[in-house]
């Protein structure tokens, strides 16, 4: 079972860009020489897992050991930070260094930082006396394919850096990374944008073009025919509903990392006492492909449908005598087995949690926040919650998309909550409240809300959506189309020109831009309606949607959705800062003050 | 015929015909090449011309001093200077392959100047023992020295880039100097260090490297007597030597055997000896030339003015006092056509042109004649085009290329244009103002950037421009060197104009650094200018550092921030914060949203007091609140302050003075008013914890410490916290139900249920009695409960289906009748039929 996926039916070559970071690190290590301890920032490592095997890392003398404050303990000589360039972590460094000094050992310290250096934590280094001591340098891994379609920017906390610290380092990155794609694979003619930091990384990437362009001559076609660049900020109502596909559940209950999951083994069979083990999950699994995008009432279904055909096959082939071919079938669908058996396991283990009446409870709650008829139903209910003191982040969650519909609170109801939650929680989530109130999601209400007006227009909520046999995107929220890919949806089919009106009515600003280094192929306008969407060489175009903030399962589900449908002539490949559920990207927020 | 007249200059030596075309009639004035020391550069490069110092000469009408002079190698001055350089006499001059001449002095230090005789600094010193030892003699090459001292020890600078003398092997030869000196340029020899060949008195050869010293006494079985001269070929694989005798030797540099030996008829060495391309070598006394070859009889060629051979790797160049010659074989190409009484078809061809011209029929003639052999003919013609100097016969053999194309179907077209594209450039170079005589060989070895690398360095830039345009070739070079040029030269134009001009040409080439050039401004002491370049550069990375070096911190930060690019703009905060004064600090990044977000996220994590000084100097009295309150928190964790100790104080008070800031403003009337509940909870959790003598109570939540109350079963104190904190009813229920729950104290629960009509309902008590599992305590409130559906619900989870049931139709509500017969049979059939497939599988698998 490998755990990095197999990417050769990928749109674009993503295998080759794998490659790429894997020698880059490589060749980092073998350019210091013998036996090294690489220390590893935690976040890091879920990255490394999807580049390179453990055991390679293992042939070039490496022992791994993760970043904390702990100091390590190794008898390598050569120690090999490999840390993002957040500046929490290097204190940690630099406590190392200096108990190494104090103990009189005498090491040799290389930082690389990822996916570059930077000066304010060069400046720690100085400051801190450290910086004649190591051998800085960088490892530019600016984002890594988590699946044929799907590639991570890996900034956990881009989100919650931009809207509430104002640091917008990310946004950098992000171009960076575009901007790298568009080396390997020809300048993005389209770019549409909608939110303030898309438009700015449009803009940044722009600048880098100015700065560095990518040579046209190389490549006569660019690859990738439309970039949309969303900000999560447009959209905070879709990662606060609960999804309901087959992956974005195994995400909410589960917790998916870095394309796998880790459980305890007794869910997936294996009768081993306390003992975790790791499932991928990935395109690499054939029956996960067919139903990871599905809501998880059909998938139930398919699976039954599935294991009871097989069950026939066996009874058939127990009890009449059967020709060597009809086997030699028989005996190539028991290859699925494991993956029948393993999806099963882990659907049975997911209706535990969906048929809880709490979670049922809170679909319907979420149901009716979204359609913004009852405000006094939902205050109530959230109220409640508090009262029980159910999880923090459950809370804030429907507080968000709450606050987020109504455009805020009423001054009294805002502080009342807030005190509520402060009285039940503890006074250190003040902290946590000025999070969300910074970055807008919880906050007292200033202006009358518009949500209603963009609901109808965007037809977010879809009556009688038929799940089993979906016609539109709001399948994956059983009613609810997501916002955000409604958008893209448009941006796709038409550009941002027939939405306008409503776009205003969403936060930031959007942009809709050409750009040319092409003097080759003027057809190229081929998303603006004309027919001329396949390429010359018969492949489909592709879009390349980019999420800053996070994207969740279900959304990538309905992306996928939609470039299935008939009449659709573009491959999707999304980017995204991080894949994000609605309890990951609300804990980003939570800061816990003590 | 014209034919004729070509091959009459040649001289035949054994089968191979050699011509000397004059190159240039020297365009100097009063030049006398024996008074002089000449240093001549290989590949048409520069001459160097100082009064020789080591022997006495007559002044006419000029100064004593004595002065520099470089010119080009047609005799056009390029630059002069005085030399006034103490250290004693000038030993060797040569110039090395990035055209500095190094000039070499008694006392061992090399003065270096580039070729408008500007001294470049720093100078190089040989080091402490030639210092000592005075140096007498010397031998350069390309990138390198080595220098003999009074007492016979040899030292070497193998690199002028890095210029580190050391010494060589000493070559053990007591008193007696040795006659002649020569090296074998490091990169011929294995061990990539230079080898250094003395001819001695004793006869033979001493070969001394680095650390090793040989003697060569014979060579292919024969003693070698005492060698006068020496010379190693171009490509370092032959020697010529010059016997006391008046013999010419020439062996391989391995010294195996002697490849050939020739009789000069003089037992006086020649004063110079020079390799002729690769073919023969060239021995020059006072007033005669004589080539010698493998075989056949020397070629003589008398000159009554002193000369100077420039050896090239395809032939020598011959410098007198008035002309410049070229002496090379002629290329076989050219002796094909022209000479006399050929019949090759490229000579066929040739003459058939000069019928075509004179429209004699006799053209179709010849063409037919060679028909077959058409494109061998028009290609040696194209050959021969290359090799001439004179623009007319190119001309000529170009178009007898072009006539006999037209003639043949598969000949590569572009093969005339291309030497078309080199001529013109070649004979651009060759214009005796910029003279740089270079064969079409000497070009293709030197490389087109290379030329235009020297061309720049010799100012010449706008043919370097045009040539690098012509060949497509990336003109950013040329550009930026000219734009440097220009700044250091023009001193006297303002800055705007000279910005203007600069701009003009930077315009040209994309991509080229604007910072490279702005750094030059600068570094000029043209700071202004510097800042309006700076301006121009897209590339913020390289702008940004720049314009912080140039004190523009200001503009730096606004372009940093434009670029997005956080690093830069960390760079910036970085400088401005070390340099100006706190408060002007703060000023400047408070106007600066992203410089001051970056700086308070950077501050947070590393500078806490600074950056309370910043909020409390810029006003915003609620962030410092709040650091304060976090400090609280610090304090918490610190290990010494165990709970209950009296570390509580001053966390309590830090806690009541960050309520005080925030009380300052009215906008943060609410933290001001949790901060004071904060500071409240803390004194009566300390006040708990002394009474219960339990340390469970510090940093708990309001809530949490009710809930604790009761279930130490305290409670009057949480009652106490309830009316101190202003709990609402609804909340009071849930936490005592839920505490009630927690212990089990059931009874407890049915009596509060019963203390007054639950302002909430019923609810509360049956979830907690579901969520602990107690159907039956579950049943006592169910009926209780208001709402049909509710209590639909609440027998649905207690498994109860038909008490559910009853409830939902009592309801009248449908929908909820479906959900709820959902609810049921997922819970119980859906997981049985995944049992049952399961089990089925097992045998399989």
């Amino acid at each position: 079972m490998a755990q990095i996926p197999n990417l050769d039916n990928a749109p674009i070559n993503l295998t080759s860009l794998r490659e790429q970071s894997q020698k880059e690190l490589l060749s980092i290590l073998k350019n210091i020489r013998g036996k090294k301890c690489m220390v590893v920032d935690q976040k890091l490592s879920g990255s490394l897992s999807l580049i390179i095997q453990t055991s390679l890392l293992k042939e070039h003398m490496v022992e791994l050991r993760h970043l904390s404050a702990e100091p390590i303990e190794t008898d390598s000589t050569k120690v090999v930070y490999l840390v993002r360039s957040q500046l929490s972590l290097m204190k940690f460094i630099c406590s190392h260094i200096h108990n190494d000094i104090s103990k009189g050992l005498q090491r040799e310290y290389y930082v690389y930082f990822v996916p570059r250096r930077s000066v304010a934590c060069e400046k720690i280094f100085e400051e801190e006396k450290v910086h004649q001591l190591m051998t800085i340098g960088e490892y530019s891994l600016y984002m890594i394919p988590l699946d044929e379609d799907v590639i991570s920017f890996e900034l956990d906390l881009a989100y919650k850096e931009c809207q509430v610290d104002g640091d917008t380092s990310s946004l950098w990155y992000i171009a960076k990374a575009i901007h790298k794609l568009e080396f390997s694979f020809g300048l993005i003619p389209n770019v549409r944008a909608k939110g303030k930091a898309s438009v700015r990384v449009a803009d940044i990437l722009n600048r880098m073009q100015a700065e560095e362009p990518v040579n046209s001559s190389d490549i006569v076609v660019p690859e990738i025919n439309t970039l949309i660049i969303l900000d999560r900020e447009v959209d905070m109502v879709t990662p606060m509903c609960s999804q309901l596909t087959y992956e974005g559940l195994l995400d909410e209950f589960l917790r998916v990392n870095h394309g796998s999951m880790e459980l305890d083994a007794s869910i997936m069979g294996v009768q081993q006492e306390g003992k975790k083990m790791r499932v991928p999950l990935n395109s690499s699994d054939k029956l996960f492909k067919e139903i990871r995008d599905l809501n998880f009432e059909v998938v139930v279904q398919v699976l039954r449908q599935k294991a009871t055909s097989m069950k026939q096959d066996y009874t058939e082939m127990t009890t009449t005598t059967q020709s060597v071919s009809e086997l030699k079938d028989f005996v190539k669908k028991l290859n699925s087995l494991p993956e029948m058996t393993r999806h099963i396991n882990l659907a049975q283990h997911l209706s535990t949690f969906t048929s809880k009446p709490s979670f049922l409870g809170r679909l319907d709650m979420e149901h009716t926040i979204v359609e913004a008829q009852s405000y006094d139903i939902c205050f109530e209910y959230i109220e409640e919650m508090i009262h029980k003191q159910e999880p923090l982040v459950n809370i804030l969650r429907l507080l968000i998309l709450f606050s987020v519909t109504n455009s805020g609170l009423p001054k009294k109801h805002f502080d009342y909550l807030r005190r509520e939650l402060l009285h039940s929680y503890g006074f250190e989530h003040m902290a946590t409240l000025n999070n969300l109130e910074k970055a807008g999601l919880f906050k007292r209400q200033e202006t009358k809300g518009n949500w209603l007006t963009i609901k109808r227009a965007l037809q977010l909520v879809v009556e009688d959506t038929d799940t089993a046999n979906p016609n539109d995107i709001a399948y994956v929220f059983s009613g609810y189309a997501p916002l955000s890919i409604r958008l893209v949806q448009s941006a796709i089919r038409s550009g941002w020109r027939p939405i306008e009106e409503i776009l205003k009515l969403l936060p930031g600003p959007h942009s809709e831009s050409k750009r040319s280094g092409f003097a080759t192929s003027p057809s190229y306008d081929s998303l603006n309606g004309a027919p001329a969407d396949k390429l010359s060489d018969g492949r489909r175009s592709l879009v390349l949607v980019v999420f800053i903030g996070g994207v969740t399962f279900a959304e990538i589900s309905a992306l996928r959705f939609l470039s299935a449908q008939e009449g659709m002539a573009y491959d999707l490949i999304v980017a995204t800062t991080k894949i994000v559920s609605g309890h990951t990207l609300t804990e980003t927020f939570v800061e816990n003050m003590g | 015929m014209a034919n004729v007249s070509v091959a009459a200059e040649w001289q035949l030596l054994y089968n191979r015909y050699y011509r000397k075309p004059e190159l240039y009639p020297m365009r100097w004035k009063h030049i006398d090449l024996s008074r002089n020391k000449v240093a001549c550069a290989p590949f048409g490069g520069p001459i160097a011309v100082i009064r020789d110092d080591s022997k006495i000469v007559q002044l006419y009408a000029e100064s004593a001093l004595r002065k520099l002079r470089i010119f080009n190698s047609a005799g056009v001055q390029i630059s002069e200077t005085v030399w006034k350089h103490p250290g004693g006499r000038l030993i060797g001059m040569a110039w090395t392959d990035d055209q500095t001449l190094a000039c070499l002095v008694q006392d061992g230090t090399i003065f270096r100047y580039n070729i408008h005789a500007e001294l470049v600094e720093p100078s190089i010193s040989m080091g402490k023992e030639c210092f000592e030892q005075n140096v007498v003699d010397s031998v350069f090459w390309a990138n390198g020295v080595v220098c003999l001292t009074e007492s016979q020890r040899i030292f070497c600078v193998a690199d002028f880039k890095n210029p580190k003398p050391h010494e060589l092997a000493e070559p053990g030869l007591e008193d007696s100097a040795p006659l002649c000196m020569a090296v074998i340029e490091p990169q011929y020899v294995m061990s990539g260090n230079v080898e250094v060949l003395l001819g001695v008195t004793e006869g033979g050869l001493v070969v001394v490297e680095e650390d090793s010293v040989q003697r060569v006494e014979t060579v292919g079985g024969e003693v070698l007597g005492p060698l006068q001269k020496l010379a190693v070929s171009g490509d370092g694989k032959w020697l010529a030597a010059f016997t006391h005798d008046g013999q010419l030797l020439v062996m391989p540099t391995d010294f195996s055997e002697i490849k050939f030996a020739c009789n000069c008829e003089s037992a006086l060495p020649p004063e110079q000896l020079a390799w002729c391309g690769m073919d023969s070598v060239v021995l020059y006394w006072d007033d005669m030339l004589l080539m010698v070859g493998p075989i056949g009889e020397p070629v003589r060629y008398l000159y009554d003015e002193p000369v100077i051979l420039i050896p090239e790797c395809d032939g020598v160049r011959i410098l007198s006092n008035s002309s410049m010659e070229f002496l090379q074989r002629v290329p076989d190409s050219t002796v094909s056509i022209f000479k006399i009484g050929s019949t090759s078809p490229a000579a066929l061809l040739y003459d058939a042109l000069d019928h075509f011209d004179r429209r004699s029929a006799k053209a179709d003639e010849n063409l037919r004649l060679i028909r077959s052999s058409l494109p061998e003919a028009v290609e040696t013609c194209i050959d021969a085009a290359g090799h001439e100097f004179d623009v007319s016969r190119q001309r000529t053999l170009l178009r007898a290329a072009s006539y006999g194309q037209a003639f043949c179907s598969h000949f590569q077209r572009d093969r005339i244009q291309e030497m078309c594209k080199t001529l013109r450039v070649l004979n651009a170079v060759r214009s005796s103002e910029v003279g740089i005589p270079l064969s079409i060989k000497q070009y293709k070895l030197l490389t087109p950037s290379v030329l235009i690398a020297r061309l720049i360095n010799a100012h010449q830039h706008l043919l370097a421009l045009r040539i690098s345009e012509y060949l497509g070739l990336n003109q950013e070079v040329v550009i930026m060197h000219w734009s440097c040029s220009k700044i250091t030269a023009s001193l006297a134009i303002p800055d705007a104009t000279l910005l203007e001009i600069l701009l003009d040409k930077l315009r040209l080439c994309k991509g080229i650094s604007y910072a490279a050039v702005a750094a030059h401004a600068d570094k000029n002491g043209r700071r202004k200018l510097a800042a309006m370049l700076v301006e121009h550069e897209p590339r913020s990375s390289k702008q940004v550092p720049l314009l912080l070096s140039i004190g523009e911190e200001d503009t730096a930060l606004a372009k940093a921030t434009e670029s997005g690019d956080t690093d830069l703009v960390y760079l910036v905060l970085f400088h401005i914060w070390q340099k100006r004064p706190a408060l002007e600090f703060f000023g400047t990044i408070q106007a600066k949203p992203l410089a001051r977000d970056l700086f308070i996220t950077y501050s947070r994590c590393y500078k806490h007091e600074f950056l309370k000084d910043f909020f409390l100097s810029t006003g915003q009295l609620n962030e410092v609140a709040f650091l304060l309150w976090k400090e609280s928190w610090e304090l918490s964790k610190n290990p010494m302050a165990s709970k209950g100790s009296p570390l509580h104080g001053p966390r309590i008070k830090l806690i009541e003075k960050s309520q005080g800031l925030f009380s300052e403003t009215k906008e943060h009337n609410f933290e001001s008013k949790a901060a004071e509940e904060h500071a409240k909870l803390l004194r009566i959790q300390h006040e708990l914890e002394v009474s219960t003598k339990q340390a469970i109570f510090v940093d708990s939540s309001i809530s949490d410490t009710i809930r604790t109350c009761i279930v130490l079963g305290n409670h009057r104190a949480a009652m106490k916290v309830r009316t101190e904190f202003k709990v609402s009813e609804k909340r009071w229920y849930w936490l005592k139900v839920f505490a009630l729950a927690t212990i089990r104290d059931w009874d407890a629960l049915e009596k509060f249920s019963k203390e007054k009509r639950p302002p909430i309902g019923f609810r509360p008590f049956v979830e907690a009695c579901i969520d602990a599992d107690e159907k039956g305590e579950a049943l006592k409130y169910i009926p209780k409960l208001a709402d049909p559906r509710e209590r639909a619900e609440s027998y649905a989870r207690i498994g109860m289906a038909k008490e559910a049931a009853d409830a939902a139709s009592q309801a009248k509500d449908g929908e909820l009748l479906g959900r709820l017969k959902l609810t049921l049979s997922q819970n119980t059939s859906a997981s049985s039929l995944f049992d049952t497939l399961r089990s089925s599988f097992q045998g399989v698998s």
